[in-house]
């Protein structure tokens, strides 16, 4: 089975490049400047206080002993406590990321299925008056700054038409019999719109592009002209020939996408004032919440690695001359 | 069945590049008769891709069909609707190409691209397309196991007999086959021609084969069209113009290729030079440049076809003087000599 033994290959890889993560992340907040209690220690504590304080988050420990104690808490899903919230970070996080991947997923489906239709729209009408007017459209979206972007949605939309609240996820001091309950009600499906509509629209370019270069590309493949010789109807050759083959590296770059847009969606959440991974780790990083930021970002370490795999494992499914190889 | 199934007259087809335009057919007349095998053959770049594909009207992009009549089964294909043409293609015209890998859509099994004519273009129901593809495929020589198979799974042999396949898929008239075997090795060339002709016989198809190696038409044609810089040189039954060659061209290739059948034919004399730029293609006969034999008028007026024997014609000035030539074309020095 050469199969598995590549999947197996991959998920070796995937398992070390996480380790390396969590090393650098754990290097990276013992070996800044400062020490990582001070916003936490209150000055007036007396210094037995302040040890005390250290040996019970294990500061006092030699730095290898600390890794070790940290990669086996990580190993058991012990992520410490938050500085500011003083509740397991484990929690926090798992409270946020549903949030962020609500709004990533939701936005970038809608980017890529408007992207994918569009984008080969706009091949097939290769040259036309249409495409001569979108294609800058589109670059134009690309260069918009996100943060630019959801502020003239929120202006036009929230403030001036209000049609959708201006930031959150329910309204003040609704509350729901459990989170499936919420993330089906019809009021959060309001606060997501603007939100999610920002990210797409700032998404939407790039899976629009690679599939309009894509479909100009298997338009002059052999196969598409041979389908033409056999007089198969146009919307055979263009949808059952082109777009299918031309959606091969569209679909892995939505998966790669997704980590990538986890990044893209601090800027957003915090416009939008939306309870999500990216924003709270902005707001521990300046509030020098370590064990909070060093968790929020593993966690995005995590769904990047993933989907990066998911990537591969989907272009393996979609494409016979590798699944079949 | 006999007599002519498709008649190609004074066909012209020229490609925009730039401003300026390339005829790459300028005039030509062929017959293909029925239940027989044609060779079109010719020097890379003459013309006989954009011929066979004019054959079918799905032309590239910036190509064109300025003139002439394409008369299959009697009617004017050049001139009949995009509709009609459509209707006729697989059904009627088939069309086998070079490179069955690239030909071949990567992401489906070769069943479903047979199922896909069949069930779309023969309007079959599943069950007996199924049957049908079976049949294909017994028809080629593939296991029926291998139906389920994508064509990257296929060695370069056996794809060429899945384009085969799915040519005949519907009982078409006509094949077009652009250079089918030209990618192979010579023992899988002979398998593929074999089966080919084979199968011709068997259905009573015609085949226009289009290839640049004479000694694929000397195996397998009944009948060859030399093409020469975008215009018919000589036409004629197989034996007539490889054994009587009367066109300067046709004897310089003779001279150029091995035999297929492996038979030894002495040394092997390349023509010299290259074929015009068809851009702007030289006055007179186009081989004018090239030809040991070319006299003061060659160069200034186009020589036509003109019928030397039954069903054999030539288009040269000199044609009359054809077995002196042929004499002189056999000896090597005659093709160092000139340019
Ligand atoms: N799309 C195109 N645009 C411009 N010129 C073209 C185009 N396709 C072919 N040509 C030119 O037309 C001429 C005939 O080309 P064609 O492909 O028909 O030749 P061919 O005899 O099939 O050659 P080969 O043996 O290389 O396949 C050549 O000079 C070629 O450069
Ligand atoms: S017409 Fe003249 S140049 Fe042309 S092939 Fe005949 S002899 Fe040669
Ligand atoms: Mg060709």
């Amino acid at each position: 089975m050469p199969h598995l033994k590549a999947a197996a290959s991959r998920t070796l890889q995937l398992a070390l490049v996480l380790w390396a993560v969590v090393t650098i992340l754990f290097l990276m907040f013992r070996l800044m400047p400062g020490n990582p209690m001070a916003a936490y220690i209150d000055p007036t504590f007396t210094a037995e206080q302040q040890q005390a304080l250290m040996a019970q988050f294990g500061l006092d420990k030699p730095l290898w002993e600390q890794y070790f104690i940290y990669l086996g808490n990580l190993l058991q899903g012990e992520l410490g406590q938050s500085f500011r919230y003083r509740e397991p970070v484990a929690e926090r996080i798992f409270t946020l990321l549903p949030n962020t991947l609500i709004l990533t997923f939701s936005s970038l489906i809608v980017a890529y299925a408007f992207g994918i239709l569009a984008g080969a729209y706009l091949a097939w009408r290769r040259g036309s008056a249409v495409e001569k007017a979108a294609i800058p459209l589109v670059l134009t979206t690309r260069a918009m700054p996100e943060f630019w972007l959801g502020m003239v949605l929120l202006a036009i939309f929230s403030f001036w038409l209000g049609w959708f609240p201006a930031g959150g996820t329910r309204p003040a001091g609704a509350s729901y019999g459990s989170l499936w309950a919420l993330y089906t009600s019809r009021e959060f499906l309001s606060y997501l719109a603007l939100p999610a509509l920002t990210l797409a629209i700032y998404s939407q370019g790039l899976p629009l592009l690679l599939m309009r270069s894509n479909m100009l590309d298997v338009m002059k493949e052999d196969f598409v002209t041979m389908a033409r010789i056999k007089g198969l109807s146009n919307w055979t050759v263009v949808v059952r020939h082109a777009a299918r083959n031309a959606l091969l590296p569209v679909m892995t770059s939505f998966a790669i996408a997704v980590g990538y847009q986890l990044q893209g969606n601090v800027v957003v959440e915090t416009v939008f004032s939306w309870p999500g991974l990216g924003r709270e780790l902005v707001r521990a990083v300046s509030a020098s919440d370590y064990p909070l930021a060093q968790g929020a970002f593993l966690m995005i370490a995590v769904v990047v690695i993933l989907m990066n795999l998911i990537a591969d494992l989907l272009y393996a499914f979609l494409d016979p001359r590798v699944s079949h190889a | 069945m006999s007599g002519t199934l498709l008649s190609v007259r004074d066909l012209k087809v020229s490609y925009s590049v730039g401003d300026g335009k390339v005829d790459a057919v300028d005039g030509a007349s062929f017959d293909v008769p029925r239940g027989s095998i044609v060779g079109l053959v010719g020097e890379s770049g003459c013309g006989k891709t954009t011929v066979a594909r004019a054959l079918t009207r799905v032309i590239a992009d910036n190509a064109t069909i300025t003139g002439g009549q394409i008369l299959f089964d009697g009617a004017d294909i050049a001139a009949i609707p995009e509709r009609q043409m459509n209707a006729l293609r697989w059904r009627d015209i088939a069309f086998i190409p070079q490179s069955a890998m690239n030909s071949l859509d990567p992401v489906y099994t070769v069943e479903s691209q047979l199922h896909e004519v069949l069930r779309r273009r023969g309007g079959m129901s599943a069950r007996i397309a199924r049957a049908r593809a079976e049949e294909l495929f017994k028809m080629v020589g593939i296991e029926k196991n291998r139906l389920r198979d994508y064509p990257h799974q296929f060695s370069g042999g056996m794809r060429q007999r899945v384009a085969i396949a799915l040519a005949l898929a519907l009982n078409p008239k006509l094949v077009i086959a652009d250079e089918p075997v030209t990618a192979l090795d010579v023992i899988v060339q002979r398998q593929i021609l074999d089966q080919l002709r084979g199968l011709q016989a068997m259905l009573g198809i015609s085949v226009i084969l289009v290839t640049h190696d004479i000694s694929v038409v000397a195996y397998v044609c009944d009948k060859t069209v030399v093409m020469y810089a975008g215009r018919i040189a000589e036409a004629g039954p197989m034996d007539a113009v490889l054994t009587r060659p009367s066109h300067p061209y046709t004897m310089g290739l003779r001279n150029a290729f091995p035999d297929l059948k492996g038979a030894a034919s002495g040394t092997l004399t390349p023509i010299e030079g290259a074929p015009p730029n068809l851009a702007s293609p030289p006055p007179g006969c186009r081989f004018a440049p090239r030809c040991p034999f070319a006299m003061e008028i060659c160069s200034k007026s186009q020589p036509s076809l003109r019928e030397m024997s039954p069903g054999h014609a030539v288009a040269c000035h000199r044609a009359d003087e054809a077995p002196v030539l042929r004499e002189l074309a056999a000896k090597t020095e005659t093709w160092l000599a000139e340019v």
